[in-house]
Protein backbone atom coordinates (compact mmCIF):
# COMPACT_ATOMS: atom_id res chain seq x y z
CA UNK A 1 0.00 0.00 0.00
CA UNK A 2 3.07 2.35 1.05
CA UNK A 3 3.94 1.83 -2.72
CA UNK A 4 0.95 3.30 -4.09
CA UNK A 5 0.08 6.66 -1.74
CA UNK A 6 0.30 8.19 -5.10
CA UNK A 7 -2.46 6.33 -6.48
CA UNK A 8 -4.56 7.37 -4.10
CA UNK A 9 -3.92 10.93 -3.96
CA UNK A 10 -4.42 11.04 -7.66
CA UNK A 11 -7.53 8.70 -7.38
CA UNK A 12 -8.87 11.40 -4.67
CA UNK A 13 -7.95 14.56 -6.82
CA UNK A 14 -9.93 12.94 -9.32
CA UNK A 15 -13.39 12.04 -7.59
CA UNK A 16 -13.07 15.55 -5.73
CA UNK A 17 -12.37 17.41 -9.61
CA UNK A 18 -15.76 15.24 -10.80
CA UNK A 19 -17.94 16.01 -7.77
CA UNK A 20 -17.29 19.46 -6.94
CA UNK A 21 -16.10 21.02 -10.97
CA UNK A 22 -18.38 18.38 -12.93
CA UNK A 23 -14.49 17.52 -14.21
CA UNK A 24 -14.78 14.01 -15.85
CA UNK A 25 -12.05 14.36 -19.02
CA UNK A 26 -8.97 13.77 -16.82
CA UNK A 27 -5.66 12.37 -17.87
CA UNK A 28 -2.60 11.94 -16.48
CA UNK A 29 0.38 13.86 -17.94
CA UNK A 30 3.87 13.78 -17.29
CA UNK A 31 5.63 16.13 -14.82
CA UNK A 32 7.72 17.41 -17.59
CA UNK A 33 7.90 20.79 -19.08
CA UNK A 34 5.73 21.28 -15.46
CA UNK A 35 6.04 25.06 -14.41
CA UNK A 36 6.81 24.08 -10.62
CA UNK A 37 8.04 27.83 -9.94
CA UNK A 38 4.93 29.78 -10.65
CA UNK A 39 1.01 29.63 -9.84
CA UNK A 40 0.04 28.32 -6.48
CA UNK A 41 1.95 25.80 -4.26
CA UNK A 42 -0.26 24.14 -1.43
CA UNK A 43 1.76 22.19 1.38
CA UNK A 44 -0.59 19.35 3.51
CA UNK A 45 1.54 18.44 6.09
CA UNK A 46 0.97 14.46 7.45
CA UNK A 47 1.50 12.74 10.49
CA UNK A 48 1.19 9.08 11.88
CA UNK A 49 2.26 6.49 9.89
CA UNK A 50 3.23 8.05 7.04
CA UNK A 51 5.02 11.78 7.66
CA UNK A 52 5.61 14.38 5.34
CA UNK A 53 3.95 16.53 3.37
CA UNK A 54 1.90 16.63 -0.30
CA UNK A 55 1.91 19.82 -2.40
CA UNK A 56 -0.41 20.46 -4.68
CA UNK A 57 0.48 22.89 -7.55
CA UNK A 58 -2.10 24.37 -9.04
CA UNK A 59 -0.73 26.59 -12.22
CA UNK A 60 -2.89 30.34 -11.83
CA UNK A 61 -4.99 29.72 -14.96
CA UNK A 62 -6.13 26.29 -13.35
CA UNK A 63 -7.06 27.88 -9.71
CA UNK A 64 -9.45 30.92 -11.86
CA UNK A 65 -11.37 28.11 -13.52
CA UNK A 66 -12.14 26.23 -10.93
CA UNK A 67 -12.80 29.21 -8.47
CA UNK A 68 -15.21 30.54 -11.95
CA UNK A 69 -16.85 27.23 -12.16
CA UNK A 70 -17.47 26.91 -8.00
CA UNK A 71 -18.52 30.34 -7.96
CA UNK A 72 -20.51 31.16 -11.09
CA UNK A 73 -18.43 34.75 -11.12
CA UNK A 74 -15.73 35.49 -13.18
CA UNK A 75 -12.32 36.33 -10.72
CA UNK A 76 -9.44 37.51 -12.75
CA UNK A 77 -6.51 37.11 -10.40
CA UNK A 78 -4.59 34.80 -7.66
CA UNK A 79 -5.95 36.75 -4.82
CA UNK A 80 -6.29 35.88 -1.13
CA UNK A 81 -10.41 34.98 -1.92
CA UNK A 82 -9.07 32.28 -4.56
CA UNK A 83 -5.76 31.05 -2.62
CA UNK A 84 -8.06 30.06 0.46
CA UNK A 85 -10.64 28.43 -2.04
CA UNK A 86 -8.20 26.29 -3.55
CA UNK A 87 -6.19 25.51 -0.30
CA UNK A 88 -9.51 23.89 0.98
CA UNK A 89 -9.36 21.82 -2.02
CA UNK A 90 -6.30 20.54 -1.59
CA UNK A 91 -7.66 19.91 2.27
CA UNK A 92 -10.37 18.19 1.52
CA UNK A 93 -8.79 15.97 -1.34
CA UNK A 94 -6.16 15.20 1.36
CA UNK A 95 -9.11 14.52 3.93
CA UNK A 96 -10.38 11.81 1.60
CA UNK A 97 -7.32 10.01 1.30
CA UNK A 98 -6.58 9.68 5.08
CA UNK A 99 -10.31 8.22 4.63
CA UNK A 100 -8.82 5.62 2.12
CA UNK A 101 -5.12 4.88 3.94
CA UNK A 102 -7.73 4.25 7.01
CA UNK A 103 -9.30 0.78 5.03
CA UNK A 104 -6.03 -0.08 4.41
CA UNK A 105 -4.83 0.38 8.22
CA UNK A 106 -2.51 3.10 7.54
CA UNK A 107 -3.48 5.81 10.73
CA UNK A 108 -2.78 9.54 9.50
CA UNK A 109 -3.86 13.27 10.12
CA UNK A 110 -3.57 15.93 8.16
CA UNK A 111 -2.26 20.04 8.76
CA UNK A 112 -3.92 22.80 7.77
CA UNK A 113 -2.97 23.97 4.37
CA UNK A 114 0.26 26.50 4.07
CA UNK A 115 2.83 27.74 1.09
CA UNK A 116 4.73 25.14 0.24
CA UNK A 117 8.78 25.83 0.42
CA UNK A 118 11.16 24.78 -0.64
CA UNK A 119 12.50 20.57 -0.10
CA UNK A 120 14.94 21.29 2.77
CA UNK A 121 15.31 17.97 3.91
CA UNK A 122 14.97 15.46 0.51
CA UNK A 123 15.86 11.62 0.73
CA UNK A 124 12.39 11.15 1.08
CA UNK A 125 11.28 7.05 1.18
CA UNK A 126 8.17 7.98 -1.33
CA UNK A 127 9.27 10.74 -3.43
CA UNK A 128 7.43 11.60 -6.32
CA UNK A 129 5.35 13.96 -8.92
CA UNK A 130 2.20 13.07 -10.04
CA UNK A 131 0.65 15.42 -12.87
CA UNK A 132 -2.81 15.82 -14.37
CA UNK A 133 -4.46 17.59 -17.43
CA UNK A 134 -8.25 18.46 -17.36
CA UNK A 135 -9.61 20.73 -19.60
CA UNK A 136 -9.61 23.59 -17.10
CA UNK A 137 -6.05 23.15 -17.20
CA UNK A 138 -3.16 20.88 -15.03
CA UNK A 139 -2.80 19.93 -11.59
CA UNK A 140 0.14 18.50 -10.47
CA UNK A 141 0.99 16.45 -6.72
CA UNK A 142 4.22 16.61 -5.19
CA UNK A 143 4.73 13.55 -2.64
CA UNK A 144 7.10 13.38 -0.23
CA UNK A 145 6.36 10.76 2.68
CA UNK A 146 8.32 8.32 5.58
CA UNK A 147 6.65 5.37 6.56
CA UNK A 148 7.26 5.98 10.38
CA UNK B 1 -23.21 30.54 -6.69
CA UNK B 2 -24.52 27.81 -8.92
CA UNK B 3 -27.41 24.76 -7.40
CA UNK B 4 -27.32 22.01 -9.54
CA UNK B 5 -30.16 19.15 -9.44
CA UNK B 6 -27.35 16.76 -8.52
CA UNK B 7 -27.56 18.40 -4.82
CA UNK B 8 -30.87 17.43 -4.13
CA UNK B 9 -31.23 14.77 -1.04
CA UNK B 10 -34.98 14.22 -1.90
CA UNK B 11 -35.52 15.28 1.26
CA UNK B 12 -38.14 18.52 0.80
CA UNK B 13 -37.08 20.42 3.84
CA UNK B 14 -33.46 19.35 3.72
CA UNK B 15 -33.30 20.36 0.06
CA UNK B 16 -35.48 23.38 0.63
CA UNK B 17 -33.09 24.79 3.02
CA UNK B 18 -29.75 23.90 0.81
CA UNK B 19 -31.34 26.49 -1.87
CA UNK B 20 -32.02 28.94 0.60
CA UNK B 21 -28.06 28.26 2.11
CA UNK B 22 -27.13 28.64 -1.69
CA UNK B 23 -28.40 31.66 -2.53
CA UNK B 24 -27.57 33.55 1.20
CA UNK B 25 -23.81 32.38 0.33
CA UNK B 26 -23.60 33.41 -2.87
CA UNK B 27 -25.27 36.77 -2.28
CA UNK B 28 -22.36 36.92 0.64
CA UNK B 29 -20.17 36.23 -1.69
CA UNK B 30 -21.39 38.45 -4.87
CA UNK B 31 -21.27 41.23 -2.63
CA UNK B 32 -17.65 40.22 -1.48
CA UNK B 33 -16.47 40.08 -5.25
CA UNK B 34 -18.28 43.35 -5.98
CA UNK B 35 -15.61 45.56 -7.93
CA UNK B 36 -15.62 48.23 -5.76
CA UNK B 37 -13.43 49.82 -3.11
CA UNK B 38 -13.74 47.82 0.43
CA UNK B 39 -15.05 51.07 2.33
CA UNK B 40 -17.73 51.08 -0.28
CA UNK B 41 -18.90 47.62 0.30
CA UNK B 42 -17.70 46.63 3.70
CA UNK B 43 -21.17 47.91 5.11
CA UNK B 44 -23.19 45.17 2.72
CA UNK B 45 -20.59 42.51 2.97
CA UNK B 46 -21.28 42.73 6.95
CA UNK B 47 -25.28 42.33 6.02
CA UNK B 48 -24.65 39.77 4.28
CA UNK B 49 -22.28 37.65 6.46
CA UNK B 50 -24.85 37.86 9.47
CA UNK B 51 -27.85 37.23 7.00
CA UNK B 52 -25.84 33.94 6.16
CA UNK B 53 -24.59 32.88 9.19
CA UNK B 54 -27.59 33.22 11.11
CA UNK B 55 -29.03 30.66 8.54
CA UNK B 56 -26.06 28.07 8.59
CA UNK B 57 -26.40 27.78 12.66
CA UNK B 58 -30.41 27.01 11.51
CA UNK B 59 -30.12 24.96 8.81
CA UNK B 60 -27.23 22.57 10.97
CA UNK B 61 -30.00 22.14 13.15
CA UNK B 62 -32.33 21.07 11.02
CA UNK B 63 -30.48 18.85 9.15
CA UNK B 64 -29.32 17.31 12.95
CA UNK B 65 -33.02 16.86 13.41
CA UNK B 66 -33.44 15.15 10.58
CA UNK B 67 -30.76 12.58 10.65
CA UNK B 68 -32.06 12.04 14.38
CA UNK B 69 -35.40 11.41 13.27
CA UNK B 70 -34.20 8.25 10.75
CA UNK B 71 -31.33 7.18 13.12
CA UNK B 72 -28.65 8.02 10.49
CA UNK B 73 -25.49 6.13 11.74
CA UNK B 74 -23.65 8.83 10.51
CA UNK B 75 -25.08 11.05 13.09
CA UNK B 76 -22.32 12.04 15.63
CA UNK B 77 -19.87 12.59 12.66
CA UNK B 78 -21.63 14.95 10.69
CA UNK B 79 -22.54 17.03 13.70
CA UNK B 80 -18.78 17.26 14.19
CA UNK B 81 -18.41 18.93 10.60
CA UNK B 82 -20.99 21.05 11.23
CA UNK B 83 -20.05 21.68 14.86
CA UNK B 84 -16.27 22.29 13.50
CA UNK B 85 -17.47 24.60 11.11
CA UNK B 86 -19.91 26.83 13.51
CA UNK B 87 -16.77 27.67 15.32
CA UNK B 88 -14.74 28.22 12.34
CA UNK B 89 -17.44 31.14 10.97
CA UNK B 90 -17.22 32.23 14.98
CA UNK B 91 -13.60 32.57 14.92
CA UNK B 92 -13.06 34.33 12.22
CA UNK B 93 -16.12 36.77 12.73
CA UNK B 94 -14.76 37.60 16.10
CA UNK B 95 -11.23 37.87 14.52
CA UNK B 96 -13.00 40.26 11.95
CA UNK B 97 -14.49 42.58 13.71
CA UNK B 98 -11.34 43.22 16.40
CA UNK B 99 -9.96 43.38 13.25
CA UNK B 100 -11.69 46.47 12.30
CA UNK B 101 -13.23 44.14 9.59
CA UNK B 102 -10.30 43.63 7.98
CA UNK B 103 -10.50 42.85 3.86
CA UNK B 104 -7.95 40.28 3.85
CA UNK B 105 -9.60 37.82 6.38
CA UNK B 106 -13.18 38.21 4.98
CA UNK B 107 -12.10 37.57 1.40
CA UNK B 108 -9.99 34.48 3.11
CA UNK B 109 -13.22 32.81 4.93
CA UNK B 110 -15.60 33.50 1.33
CA UNK B 111 -12.78 31.64 -0.25
CA UNK B 112 -12.94 28.71 2.31
CA UNK B 113 -16.69 28.83 2.81
CA UNK B 114 -17.29 28.39 -1.58
CA UNK B 115 -15.19 24.66 -1.38
CA UNK B 116 -16.38 23.88 1.99
CA UNK B 117 -20.15 24.32 1.42
CA UNK B 118 -20.03 22.86 -2.19
CA UNK B 119 -18.15 19.63 -1.08
CA UNK B 120 -20.58 19.38 2.40
CA UNK B 121 -23.57 19.48 0.35
CA UNK B 122 -22.12 17.58 -2.80
CA UNK B 123 -20.75 14.73 -0.89
CA UNK B 124 -20.77 14.39 2.84
CA UNK B 125 -25.01 15.35 2.77
CA UNK B 126 -25.21 12.67 0.09
CA UNK B 127 -24.46 10.13 2.36
CA UNK B 128 -27.57 10.85 4.83
CA UNK B 129 -29.61 10.57 1.20
CA UNK B 130 -28.33 6.87 0.72
CA UNK B 131 -29.07 5.74 3.71
CA UNK B 132 -32.40 7.33 3.95
CA UNK B 133 -32.66 5.66 0.36
CA UNK B 134 -31.55 2.04 1.22
CA UNK B 135 -33.98 2.62 4.46
CA UNK B 136 -36.73 3.13 2.54
CA UNK B 137 -37.76 6.76 4.69
CA UNK B 138 -36.39 9.24 2.36
CA UNK B 139 -38.88 11.83 0.96
CA UNK B 140 -40.16 12.45 4.44
CA UNK B 141 -39.89 15.76 6.01
CA UNK B 142 -38.30 15.16 8.91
Amino acid sequence: MRDNVHSLFLEATRNVFQLMLDLSDISDRSAENFPSDEGLGISIGIEGDLTGEVIYRFPNDTSLSMVNIMSGMEVDSVDDFVVSAISEIANIISGNVLTMLAENDLKCDIQPPVPSKPDENGGYELQTIKCISTTVGDVCLEIRLNAA
Amino acid sequence: MLWKDKYELGVPIIDAQHRELFQRVGDFLKTLRSPVSWEEKVNSVNETLEFMKGYVVEHFHDEEEYQRSISYPGYEAHKEVHDDMVNYVQEVSQEYESSGYNEKLMQQFGGRLLSWLINHVASDDQRIAAYAIEKGVAGGEG
